[in-house]
């Protein structure tokens, strides 16, 4: 149903109520619309007077319904008298009416009104990441920088995750501004970012840029630019941070894939443990690898090959410079078939270590084993994005651990035009820097995406914004 | 209108008034007074539609004028909310907004719901418990019609009165409960054992528990009920396990007469190892027959999150035969798990026992799961549906076509 254009008397609302097929939803139905429509609110009001003329009441929802079309429409008043009369109506409002309430208040002059539901709304639950939002851009808006920090560190503090946008807006807000204090609280952001390997979308970069340059007697510039692979900014000349896990990272990763990944609730559910050993005391007998590969599914580059041929293949393309290869498959391997034969897997074992897993155990977990046990210049071969086994670690800490490790050391086989060339993993060379928000004092690189660049999880961006102190 | 303004004037001016009023004649006041505010009414109105306004907030005075007294109330207890009374509070404004909340709660579910850890987690737990409600409110209402239905039938049939004569004697439930008792007795002492592992509960949520319960009941009742019924261990069985809690909720007194072995030990100190096969959906061994003389044993365990692997490993651990029923051999799989309830497989197990018919045994596999019985091999027809899809997909369609020339040469 449309809408009307002006408000109507009851008469009009009952007819149309009438016409409707279904009367009892009649009211939801037509604010629904209203508030697509985004209709007058005096269209609004007179079905409002019409409906508490018949019922005496109206029903919850409903002002619900109507606050939402007045925040749509900043009509702060009405705002104001819905909350009144919700308040002495009801001892509790529900988030959805909070969130709109704060909302709606937060853009008017009335905006402390805001912040004194949003502790109202504490007592009862943790308010939405929306509340805290609208408030903490009201207090921006209104120079109150300190305040909106507070609720800032509030809100990461009740593991609520902020939006970016709202990150912009400390950004925007405190252009020009002076203070030791609140450019430490920015600086702050920024590490937020580099923590949780968030980068900023390209709107948001020109904000930050901004920012460092208007601190007033601060001298930054900031540049848009491409780092080199060599990882040496060519604006600043500096050195990017290195891609290689730090010797503590490093330990705590292998540490976490052993037990989590590998063992997980029950050894049994991958491996066992007497082959988990045999494979162990293989390793310990044997020097460190340079390139680990999974046999099974290299062996499945090329469709219409042999699978072992397929295999040969990459063995040989690695083979080259004395690199130490060492190929992880299963039993079923070696039982001469037409996919597997003897000759060929003969041929290949003198060219590359095997290790043979049960046919029901899992080959990736030996994979990652035996890679990050040959130490840190070794690397993996396998298409498999290793999503499953990401995600059995428990932590996201370690997780980000893992990607960082993963892209600089997996190499994925593509095939084109029959031939099979090794690339590294995400269709991006394995970096030697490290793609996250860095500073050393007196420069700062943050990565940073286009706007409709579609970005994978395992894609890290090519672009940057280097800002150096003069 | 005018008209009768006029008569009111006339009548007014008239010495009909001033009459009454000496004889003090109300009665035949009334009616004059009636039109009287009647007409100023109607003027009234008239006065006002031109203009055409409409008082838009009016339903502000209407909604706090009919609250004076309510506020009162509100306003004399000021004490704070207990934690409990704040979350019934806070589901009662859920459902006002009109959200999926059931309309009673228990005290005991208001702590589930409490104890919930995220907001996803507890509106799912409310849209649950309002689903189960409305379903049962469904039930009660079917349930009075029912009633309702069958009072009216036995008015009429005592109305006309006509016993029925019939030369069959009647076979109450009781007797028929009887009957499979004594088929039941006697698989304890002959029949096949069949094992249900009872040691999943660490794996599993409440309601994974409660689900599996429930299907285990389902599945005891089938093997009750059947021609030769298998004799259940429950293998695994720890007293006082949420388990036990929820089959005595399921049996009552009954859990204690179950005609079925119920054993805190594991099946391997029960029955010789070489005997037992573990039926799991990951098995590589795909079951071929079903043997008479195998011990089979099904986990007791509901995954809804999906943990691949659990059931394979307790075998692995122990070093047990497993077997997976040939799904992919007999059926065109579409989509769904492979794993099964555990009535569903009760049920297959006995069929096959009964009858080694693999078709008919796996027509209890859920319809939804599979398109179709496989009548061609397979390999044949996993082509066409290959072809099938990439033609559907759009995909290589040349290729396909390349591969159907290939695959039905004409002749």
């Amino acid at each position: 149903v449309q809408p009307p254009q002006k408000p109507l008397q009851a008469e009009e609302w009952n007819k149309l109520r009438e016409d409707f097929q279904l009367p009892e939803i009649f009211e939801e139905v037509m604010l629904n619309n209203m508030i697509r429509c985004n209709s007058p609110i005096d269209v609004a009001k007179s079905l409002l007077t019409h409906l508490a003329k018949r019922n005496g009441d109206i029903a919850y929802n409903v002002l619900v319904k109507y606050l939402t079309l007045c925040v749509r429409q900043g009509q702060v008043s009405e705002i104001l008298d819905v909350y009144d009369i919700m308040k002495v109506r009801f001892k509790i409002l529900e988030s959805g009416a909070y969130n709109l309430l704060i909302k709606g208040l937060s853009n008017s002059d009335q905006w402390r009104m805001a912040l004194t539901l949003l502790e109202e709304v504490k007592k009862i639950m943790i308010p939405s990441r929306t509340c805290y939002e609208s408030c903490i851009k009201a207090a921006s808006r209104h120079q109150e920088m300190k305040l909106a920090f507070e609720l800032y560190k509030e809100m990461l503090a009740k593991d609520v995750v902020p939006t970016l946008d709202v990150l912009q807006s400390f950004f925007n807000f405190s252009r020009g501004m002076k203070g030791a204090e609140l450019q430490k609280e920015l600086f702050g952001i920024l590490l937020y970012l580099r923590e949780n390997q968030i980068y900023p979308h390209e709107t948001f970069m020109w904000s930050i840029k901004l920012w460092f340059e208007s601190i007033p007697g601060g001298n930054w510039r900031g540049h848009l630019t491409n780092i080199k692979d060599s990882g040496k900014c060519p604006v600043c000349k500096h050195q990017l941070e290195d891609s290689n896990l730090t010797e503590e990272e490093y330990s705590n990763l292998s540490e976490r894939i052993i037990k989590d990944v590998i063992h997980g609730t029950d050894t049994f559910r991958k491996t066992s443990p007497k082959e988990f050993e045999a494979f162990q005391t293989f390793m310990e007998n044997r020097h460190p690898f340079d390139i680990v590969i999974d046999g099974l599914n290299v062996s499945h580059i090329k469709s219409g090959k042999m699978q072992c041929e397929n295999l040969l293949d990459a063995v040989n393309s690695l083979a080259k410079d004395n690199a130490r290869l060492l190929v992880l498959g299963r039993k079923h391997m070696l039982m001469n078939s037409s996919n597997w034969k003897r000759e060929i897997m003969k041929e290949m074992q003198n060219k590359a270590d095997f290790f043979f897993a049960e046919n029901i155990s899992e080959d990736d977990a030996f994979l990652l084993y035996a890679t990050l046990r040959s130490g840190k210049h070794c690397k993996f071969v396998t298409r498999d994005f290793l999503r499953d086994h990401k995600a059995c670690l428990s932590d996201s800490l370690t997780r980000h651990l893992f990607r960082k490790w993963q892209r600089g050391h997996q190499i994925a086989f593509s095939s084109a035009e029959g031939k099979i060339f090794p690339l590294f993993f995400s269709q991006q060379p394995a970096f030697r820097y490290d793609c996250v928000v860095q500073t050393s004092g007196d420069t700062w690189h943050i990565p940073y995406k286009d706007v409709f660049e579609e970005k994978y999880s395992y894609q890290v961006p090519r672009k940057w914004l280097c800002i150096q102190q003069k | 209108m005018q008209c009768s303004n006029m008569l009111l004037r006339k009548i007014v001016r008239s010495s009909v008034l001033p009459f009454t009023a000496q004889h003090g004649m109300k009665k035949d006041l009334f009616p004059l007074s009636r039109t009287l505010s009647l007409s100023l009414c109607l003027k009234q109105d008239k006065s006002c539609e031109p203009s055409g306004k409409l008082d838009l907030d009016e339903w502000k005075k209407v909604m706090k004028s009919g609250l004076q007294e309510e506020v009162s109330e509100t306003v004399s207890e000021p004490k704070e909310l207990s934690s409990l009374a704040a979350a019934r509070e806070t589901l009662d404004m859920w459902r006002l907004a009109g959200r999926a909340v059931p309309e009673n709660i228990s005290e005991e579910q208001l702590k589930a719901f409490m104890e919930c850890p995220s907001k996803s987690a507890k509106k799912k737990y409310l849209k649950y418990l309002h689903v189960k409600e409305l379903h049962k409110k469904n039930d009660k209402r079917k349930m009075d019609e029912k009633r309702e239905r069958r009072l009216e039938a036995q008015n009429q049939a005592s109305n006309t009165d006509e016993m029925k004569k019939s030369s069959f004697v009647c076979l109450w439930s009781s007797t028929m409960d009887k009957a499979y008792n004594w088929r039941v007795a006697q698989s304890m002492i002959f029949g096949q054992p069949l094992v249900f592992d009872m040691s999943y509960e660490k794996e599993m949520s409440v309601r994974e528990v409660t689900n599996t319960v429930r299907q285990i009941v389902i599945s005891e009742s089938c093997n009750r009920r059947s021609v030769d019924p298998f004799h259940i261990h429950f293998c695994n069985f720890k007293d006082d396990s949420l388990y036990h809690r929820e089959f005595i909720k399921h049996y009552r007194e009954a859990w204690g007469k179950l005609l079925i072995t119920v054993t805190d030990q594991c099946y391997t100190e029960v029955f010789p190892k070489d005997k037992l096969i573990y039926l799991t959906a990951d098995s590589p061994k795909v079951m071929k027959t079903f043997d008479h003389n195998k011990i089979y044993i099904v986990g007791s365990m509901v995954d809804k999150s999906i943990k691949t692997g659990v059931s394979l490993s307790r075998a692995k651990r122990l070093g047990l035969e497993t077997a997976a029923l040939p799904l992919e051999k007999y059926l065109l799989w579409s989509t769904g798990a492979k794993n099964l309830t555990l009535d569903q497989m009760m049920r297959i197990l006995l069929t096959l026992k009964d009858t080694a018919d693999w078709k008919k045994a796996l027509e209890f596999v859920p319809r939804r799961k599979y398109s179709g019985f496989v009548n061609k091999p397979v390999k044949e027809l996993k082509t066409t549906l290959h072809l099938i899809n990439t033609l559907k997909l759009g995909k290589g369609r040349e290729e396909a076509k390349k591969q159907f020339t290939k695959n039905h040469p004409k002749k």
